[in-house]
């Protein structure tokens, strides 16, 4: 395979296409950033495409010192490939870095990378590893122990290893194929892989893939290794993590961050009443997630709010494989009797954008905009009346947490107000996941992907691990893999109109809104911002 | 349309109540004039105390029975503009639905009066029975552990112990978790628990009317049909008619909740047997050659009956309180459900900004068990007077 | 005396035996064991993949045998691994892999506890300090509940059917009438909100300096407790214990005055004060004495709301954290604390009201 070689200035011609399209309206600003930095346009370059510049940093310069404390999950933590939340992540974020980062205007910038380079069909990285890094134990950073950590991640022997799944293109049998990394020198690692993707590095941006030494044992807290300015002081599950900076390390980035001495996440459970009481008693001065009616709660207790709209959403699926959901007509009944923006305002307080019933949100680079779906509940009884289902009691899962809950509850209201026979079922969060692919109705919560692609391959291709709605379909399979191969998102979109059409005629699931996610932190935090894929990265945050 | 002040709020929920009050007035008019015919039951009208509980209680069972009639909404649907709404808000458009949420609306626009009204449905729809379950299977057992003693008794005092050693809450944890919903465990239980009262029934009959094999048979033939037939659908959801019959959630939250209470009641009905069985009267029964069965039935029971339903009383308040509790810990009950602990634990999240959808509920469960309270306290009062 | 404190401590260890079997059992369903596997491994992990880790962790043996392990009668199971260490349960305890190292049982006979899945710390490392803070929250609410509860009972029993008498019992039964998740929140809304209740008037008169007047959230007390933090908490659980003790009292109370030596005391003349201090109040609390050391076992898990409420972890939040993770050598470790309690408790309600009534003896 040949590969051709450019210097960092060269822009990648799909990144140009990509500003053509931003400019012409066809693309937003943010998903053209997101995809432009994937295929290696540095940030500022990036803005440059599109006539801009980058913004500028803070006027105001950051304050040394000062201790911050975090209302978060503290939940028990585990080596970071298995990581199925973001809250471990966020406490290790101080010492346990990345290859790249996800910001909150969509770039994707380089950490422990210095730069990296994909080659025309996205077939071929070249990723370069960033000189004078050294480990908090003395060890100087070098491509092999990158190598290392994609070995780790392809490894499907260990249980919830969540990032073998990001890494297919490179894998083979369960395991890195053996040609797939080629160490050009010590600071730089070629990746060949078996099919285009051009997902792998938002993939390393993932909270699973922090990069971990080769001595390192599985536990981030007891065996600290690793690049950042910060070391963990205490880790009690269920009540509070501390982390301090760490004198006795230099750190690569130093001057540009580690402002805080010392960062304290205090768990106060799942209840936000909680967090408000202990807010006001001035015990807290950030929250990792705020939601609904504490917004304004917390607003008018003098927090300051930051918003980060996502193509994160809750699911309502059929699972095709159980009665009566096996009928097409009755799945197509139960969505027309939704109105998706009486969901939105009632199961989510409005905050988030109405949703049409497939999984390709307008912020994907590749949403293709179908005409509005419309609510019929007279049509739906007759619809459900005409396959012999007007008495049958539906049933709706989901689990506890608030907007599940609130989510389903509003359905089920509507679907009653047609004259449907509904009964929920709420289990606890933990029971939930269980039989989470096979209940025959639930609610499943989807977290945001950059890329359209990337969930209806990870769910609703024939047989996929966490098809949860058992959504078989020839055509939907040979369009998807059409889709993956086509660079250019005109012509992509022209698939995805297809696919998204395919996903509501098929009625596979009720997909209402994309919701918004909210931070409230005190106005004396700086830098703080929520973040869309909900990352805290306190070495950048600092208090006056 | 304009937002409605509290006088005529209150004004209208008066009269949504309506059926309450004349079932009220009705009540109350027929015990009094007949108090004096009606023993302990009529004696409760001498105490004021025991007339302020008794008037709280029938309050809401008078609301839980003419729930369809009193509800303005109902109490699932939400209704588009309504979320949080404060009380007396009018509907942004009625078109044939009532024109007010009189106690506003919850966070899931839901009307919070009327799901007031139906989850007085809900409570004492459980509370009562599981209460009633609880003391009648502690009847069984702890009449005959008091009064044969022996090793009976310390087989069952020692059971007794082992449940009331649980702490309550890790009970209910293991028991009413959806994972023990699938396994037989609920089931057995309930077979075991729903069976006693049905058993009860018969023996209490059996053993008064022994001597008269004509009404005996009569009499405990109609036990045991009605009883096996409840009994089958309640335990088993086998009722061949569908009549009787209950989700295996609420099965599972009756069952945790008889299981709780029936050692504590089986304690106490051992205790006052174990006082009452050296009483003269239980001794001359003796010497007739009463039975067992009958002399425990007919002879101690009877005369234990006074702080029997003064503590049924308290136990239905207990349970009511209980079932709250689990609402709390989301334990249970289903989501949409209007009962008040699930309802005060929803509301209370918001309850320094929109107090009315915890307060409602709350005020209606603490009311109903203060009434239960205060008529416990009437009844001991009344029955120390004899 | 000794006889009857064996026997009482044989009962303890029988009890402790079969409560701690039902919960293992209860704990060691299969659904059970999956969730358990979930949430240790990864939600979303597939069912091969939990029998895999299940299998990995030992708990694929028969449950019998497992309990058996737990309470060091059975061998510990080991297995080995690829690369010739050997894991199992004796060789965890000790942290070795050297095959052979590791004794054969570990368990509570041994004085192994186990391990908390939920706080991946040692039993005994987890017990101890959340005991000890719900030891401070009992040792205040029932200083506070206490005399609070015998004050009033005593006011309302010394004379029967008086105003006082009503006022008091009304307010008694109120208070059991309110539960926890009730009381608690009031409290909160009430003197913990900067835009509601007492805290904004206080506040905008300048009567305190910060914007709320009590800490409506308890977490700062497991490091410090002040008056501010740990009030509402203690206040919470004291006002629904309260009104119990206090109606025992009343009862008890209200009987020892319509006795006769009381009616002789009061017929040589002696003051009325005189009377229910010297004469009545020492019989009248035998019973709520008892009453008293049964609250304890019910404080002990009660506060379960109270500490999830207030975010204070103690004993009855880390039995909550246990059940709802399904961490079953932590909840067995409880439901042995627990036990003991309760029939410690009993054991000096029994002793105590001998000692209080010598009319009564142990045997």
């Amino acid at each position: 395979m040949t590969h051709k070689k450019r210097k960092a200035t060269e822009l990648h011609c799909a990144a140009k296409l990509y500003a053509r399209e931003c400019s012409e309206g066809k693309l937003s600003r943010r998903e053209f950033l997101t995809r432009a930095t994937a295929l290696g346009v540095a940030a500022p370059a990036a803005y440059g495409l599109l006539g801009l510049s980058a913004p500028a940093a803070r006027a105001d310069t950051p304050r040394m010192g000062g201790t911050l404390r975090i209302q978060m999950d503290i939940r028990a933590q585990r080596d970071p490939r298995t990581w199925d939340w973001a809250e471990p992540a966020n406490v290790c974020r101080g010492w346990l870095e990345y290859l790249v980062q996800y910001n909150r205007d969509g770039t994707i910038i380089p950490v422990l990378l210095e730069d990296w380079e994909a080659n025309d069909d996205a077939t071929e990285y070249t990723l370069m590893v960033r000189q004078g890094v050294t480990w908090n134990n003395g060890d100087a950073f070098t491509a092999e122990h990158v190598a290392h950590n994609f070995e780790r991640w392809c490894d499907t022997s260990v249980e919830g290893n969540s990032m073998a799944s990001r890494m297919g293109a490179i894998m083979e049998d369960d395991a890195l194929r053996d040609d797939a990394i080629e160490l050009v020198d010590e600071h730089t690692l070629r990746l060949h892989l078996s099919r285009p993707d051009i997902t792998l590095i938002s993939g390393l941006a993932d909270y699973p893939a922090a990069v971990v030494h080769p001595d390192f044992n599985g536990d981030p807290i007891g065996d600290p290794i690793g690049t950042g300015p910060y070391r963990p002081v205490s880790y009690d599950t269920g009540i509070s993590a501390v982390v301090e900076r760490n004198p006795d390390h230099t750190w690569w980035n130093e001057g540009n961050g580690a402002w805080l001495d010392r960062v304290e996440f205090i768990d106060l459970g799942t209840d936000p009443a909680a967090w408000v009481a202990s807010a006001e008693g001035a015990e807290i001065d950030m929250l990792y997630e705020t939601t609904g009616d504490f917004l304004g709660i917390f607003t008018a207790i003098g927090m300051e709010q930051s918003e980060a709209v996502t193509a994160a959403t809750l699911v309502m699926r059929f699972n095709q494989d159980s009665e009566p959901y096996d009928n097409r007509a009755v799945r197509r009944a139960l969505q027309t009797a939704i109105n998706n923006a009486e969901v939105l305002e009632l199961g989510y307080s409005d905050l988030g954008i109405v949703a049409e019933n497939h999984h390709v949100c307008p912020i994907h680079p590749e949403y293709a905009e179908l005409p509005p779906i419309e609510m019929d509940r007279d049509a739906a009884l007759e619809m459900l009346a005409a396959e012999g289902h007007a008495e049958t009691e539906f049933e709706l899962i989901s689990s506890d947490e608030t907007f599940h809950a609130d989510t389903c509850d509003n359905i089920a209201a509507q679907m009653r107000d047609a004259g449907i026979n509904v009964r929920r079922t709420v289990l606890p969060g933990a029971t939930f996941w269980n039989d989470w692919l096979t209940y025959p109705f639930s609610a499943t919560s989807w977290a945001m992907r950059p890329l359209g692609v990337q969930t209806l391959d990870l769910a609703y291709r024939s047989g996929v691990a966490w098809n949860e709605s058992a959504f078989s379909n020839e055509e939907f399979d040979a369009l998807l893999d059409q889709a993956n191969g086509i660079p250019d998102a005109d012509e992509r979109r022209e698939v995805m109109a297809r696919l998204q059409e395919i996903m509501q005629d098929e009625g596979v699931a009720i997909i209402p809104y994309w919701r918004s996610i909210f931070r409230h932190a005190r106005p004396n935090v700086h830098n703080a911002e929520q973040h869309p894929t909900l990352e805290v990265h306190y070495q950048t945050y600092w208090m006056s | 349309m304009e937002a409605i002040g509290w006088t005529e709020i209150l004004g209208r929920m008066a009269m949504q109540l309506l059926p309450v009050w004349l079932a009220l007035a009705v009540v109350f008019a027929i015990s009094i004039t007949w108090k004096r015919r009606l023993g302990l039951y009529g004696k409760l009208f001498d105490s004021r105390v025991g007339m302020v509980g008794f008037a709280l209680v029938m309050f809401w069972v008078f609301a839980a029975l003419f729930a369809d009639m009193i509800v303005t909404h109902d109490p699932l649907s939400q209704i588009s503009g309504m979320r949080n709404a404060t009380p007396g808000s009018p509907l942004r458009d009625p078109s044939g639905r009532y024109e007010y949420f009189l106690l506003g609306g919850d966070a899931l626009a839901r009307d919070v009066f009327s799901r007031m009204v139906m989850g007085a449905r809900e409570v004492l729809r459980i509370a009562p029975f599981a209460a009633m379950i609880s003391f009648m299977i502690g009847i069984s057992l702890g009449l005959p552990a008091g009064y044969l003693g022996g090793r009976l008794d310390t087989g069952l005092t020692f059971v007794a112990n082992l449940v009331l050693a649980f702490p309550v809450i890790l009970l209910f944890f293991l028991l009413v978790a959806p994972e023990i919903q699938e396994t037989a465990i609920p089931r057995v239980m309930a077979g075991i628990l729903f069976i006693v009262p049905v058993l009860f029934f018969t023996v209490l009959l059996n053993a008064r009317f022994f001597t008269q094999p004509a009404r005996r048979n009569l009499y405990v033939g109609a036990v045991m049909v009605v009883g096996l037939w409840a009994y089958s659908g309640l335990a088993f959801n086998l009722d061949p008619l569908g009549v009787w019959g209950m989700s295996p959630n609420l099965l599972n939250v009756f069952v945790a909740v008889v299981f709780v209470n029936a050692p504590t009641v089986f304690r106490i009905v051992r205790g006052i047997t174990l006082d009452i069985k050296t009483r003269d009267y239980v001794a001359a029964a003796q010497t007739r050659g009463e039975g067992t069965w009958y002399i425990m039935m007919w002879e101690i029971l009877p005369n234990a009956r006074g702080p029997l339903i003064v503590d049924f009383c308290l136990r239905i308040g207990y349970t009511t309180i209980l079932l709250g509790t689990l609402g709390f810990f989301g334990l249970g009950v289903a989501s949409e459900s209007p009962d008040w602990g699930s309802t005060i634990n929803q509301g209370r999240r918001l309850l320094t900004v929109y107090p009315h959808a915890a307060i409602a509920p709350a005020l209606a469960l603490m009311s109903l068990v203060l009434g239960l309270n205060l008529l416990a306290d009437g009844l001991r009062e009344e029955s120390l007077k004899d | 005396m000794l006889l009857f404190l064996a026997r009482r401590i044989g009962v303890m260890i029988v009890t402790a035996l079969c409560l701690t079997f039902i919960v293992f059992y209860l704990t060691n369903l299969p659904a059970k064991l999956e969730t358990l596997a979930k949430t240790q491994a990864g939600s979303r992990i597939s069912d091969a993949e939990v029998a895999s880790w299940l299998d990995r962790n030992g708990y694929n043996q028969p449950m019998l045998a497992r309990y058996g392990e737990w309470l060091g009668v059975v061998p510990g199971w080991t297995r080995v691994d690829g690369d010739g260490d050997v894991t199992g349960r004796c060789y965890r305890a000790h942290g070795i892999t050297d095959p052979g190292a590791a004794p054969a049982r570990c368990g509570l006979l041994q004085g192994y506890w186990g391990e908390s899945t939920r706080f991946r710390a040692s039993v005994p490392d987890v017990i101890p300090p959340r005991l000890g803070a719900t030891g401070l929250l009992m040792m205040w609410a029932l200083i506070v509940m206490v005399p609070m509860a015998l004050i009033v009972g005593v006011l309302a029993g010394m004379r029967e059917g008086s105003r006082t008498d009503r006022t008091l019992s009304t307010f008694a039964i109120a208070s059991t009438a309110t539960p926890e998740y009730v009381s608690g929140v009031v409290f909160i809304a009430l003197l913990a909100s900067s835009t509601a209740g007492l805290s904004p008037l206080l506040s905008s008169w300048g009567w305190i300096d910060a914007p709320v007047l009590f800490q409506g959230n308890a977490r700062s007390a497991l490091e410090q407790i002040t008056f501010w933090n740990f009030t509402l908490p203690v206040m919470t659980i004291a006002l629904y214990g309260m009104g119990y003790v206090a109606r025992i009292t009343r009862a008890s109370m209200a009987e020892v005055m319509t006795q006769q030596y009381i009616r002789t005391a009061r017929l040589k003349g002696v003051s009325f004060a005189n009377i229910v201090l010297r004469h009545a109040l020492r019989n009248a609390l035998i019973a709520p004495f008892t009453v008293i050391m049964l609250q304890i076992p019910w404080l002990l898990t009660g506060v379960v709301i109270v500490e999830v409420l207030f975010s204070y972890p103690g004993f009855g939040w880390t039995l909550f954290e246990a059940a709802v993770n399904n961490d079953i050598e932590l909840l067995l470790a409880a439901s042995v604390v627990a036990v003991i309690v309760v029939l410690l408790t009993q054991l000096i309600s029994d002793i105590g009201y001998v000692w209080l009534n010598p009319r009564i003896s142990v045997t």
